[in-house]
Formats: structure tokens, sequence, C-alpha cells
């Protein structure tokens, strides 16, 4: 995902801001890291360029 | 096979969405699939991004280009998009048809085909705003059951039709009504 794609991002459960963790980053995306919501904490990962938005229970 | 193939309804979608799309538009594809309708928007618009709920569909879809987000319908995106695209499942599976993969996953809809519908339409007004257009995909075999509840809080009207064997595909363009 484009770094810019994390301004349209929100926690899916309580719409909180997340926070970005980049674990690996290519020329124009990032590849892997995961995004943490500020409010409830639940992580979301991103793999392969993919961020992963479901609530847990629908994973 | 794992992701939905291009199919006569994609085909209606791609049709309907080329003449509706504006430069400035920012456009969302719910369940974009193998991400045949919107790679083919890409340079044609302001924006394109992609949802699915399969992790197959939202690799292939990335493979060309788009940038896509996992999740179910919208749910994890804030922002208000302008078109919004969708051609749900929405299909009927008997027990006997059904297997638990993500292809059933892509077709099948619940009870008259209209339950993922009635579910777009019911979260689908968290990205919208009062201008922005939805373009959705129904079957003559869902419409008997479906039209009360988008009838009640959108405007719509009919822009595309293929008539085949057994079903007719309609492309419906929906507004919030104010």
């Amino acid at each position: 995902m484009k770094r810019s794609l994390l301004d349209i991002l929100a926690c899916p459960i309580c719409k909180g801001d997340l926070d970005l963790i980049v674990e690996e980053e290519g020329d124009e995306e990032i590849l892997a890291g995961k995004l943490i919501c500020k409010k409830c904490s639940v992580e979301y990962l991103i793999e392969e360029g993919i961020p992963n938005m479901l609530p847990p229970e629908l994973r | 096979m794992l992701v939905y193939p291009p199919s006569e309804d994609s085909e209606l979608l791609l049709e309907v969405a080329l003449k509706e799309v504006r430069e400035d538009d920012e456009v969302l594809e719910v369940g974009v699939g193998s991400g045949f309708v919107s790679s083919r928007l890409i340079g044609k618009c302001k924006s394109v991004i992609g949802t699915d709920i399969s992790p197959f569909a939202v690799k292939e879809a990335k493979s060309k280009g788009l940038e896509v987000v996992r999740t179910d319908i919208a749910r994890g995106l804030r922002k208000k998009f302008s078109l919004i695209l969708f051609n749900p499942p929405y299909l009927q599976l008997e027990d006997f048809e059904k297997c638990g993969d993500w292809i059933e996953k892509a077709i099948d809809g619940g009870k008259y085909g209209i339950e993922i519908i009635l579910k777009f339409l019911e979260q689908v007004g968290e990205v919208m705003d009062d201008e922005s257009r939805i373009i959705l995909i129904l079957s003559s075999t869902n419409s008997p059951h479906i039209m009360e509840k988008p009838e009640s809080e959108f405007l719509i009207e009919v822009i595309g039709r293929k008539k085949m064997f057994f079903e007719e595909l309609f492309a419906l363009k929906l507004k919030k009504k104010k």
C-alpha cells in the first residue's frame, strides 16, 4: 500500500486513527507491517502490500 | 480456480462504468474480484481503490496495478467516494451447490440472492456524500425481493441491461434521496 492510503483507513471497529508500523518498504509502497488502532489497540496486518482491515471475527 | 472469472455481469458493470466515470471521480469498487472492471478505469478518473473479502481476489487485483484493501464491503475506509461500483454475489445457491470456497463467497447472495446487497446498502452510506453515485448490478432473479429497501433511501435509475437465457441483468444507478 502507498503511504497515502493511510489517510483513508480507520479502525473498522471503533473508527479510531491508526498507527503505522513499517516492517518492509519498497520504492513506492509499504510491503509489510501493521496498522494499530490508537483507541482500541486492535492490530491489522499489511502483507504483500495489502492491508487487511477485516475485524478479528471476520478474518 | 480461486477468483471469480470475469463474466457477463462483470462486462455489464465495465460497460456502464466506462460511460459513467468522470475525470474527477474518486472511485471505490466493492468486491473488486480479479480487478477486471477497476483496472480499466485507471487513468480515466482521479483515483481507484478496490476492496474484497477474498485474499486471492485482492492479490489478483493488486497485480493489475490497483490499490486494494482486504475488507468486508467498505469497513475500515473513512473516505467519501464520488463513484462506487458493486457487482455483488446475487445468486441463491442450493445446499448441494455449496462447497465453502472463495468462489462460493463471490457468488452466494444468501436467501433470494439479496443478503449481501442489503448489507452493502446498509453500510455504503458511510463512504458516500450527497452527490455520490452507486452503480449496482442486479439480476431479474433478485428484483421481486429487493426493491423496497433501496427505493426508500435512494433514487434509482436503470442505466444498463443485458438479456441472458434464463435471467436479465440490470445496472442500477443509485443516489441518496435528499
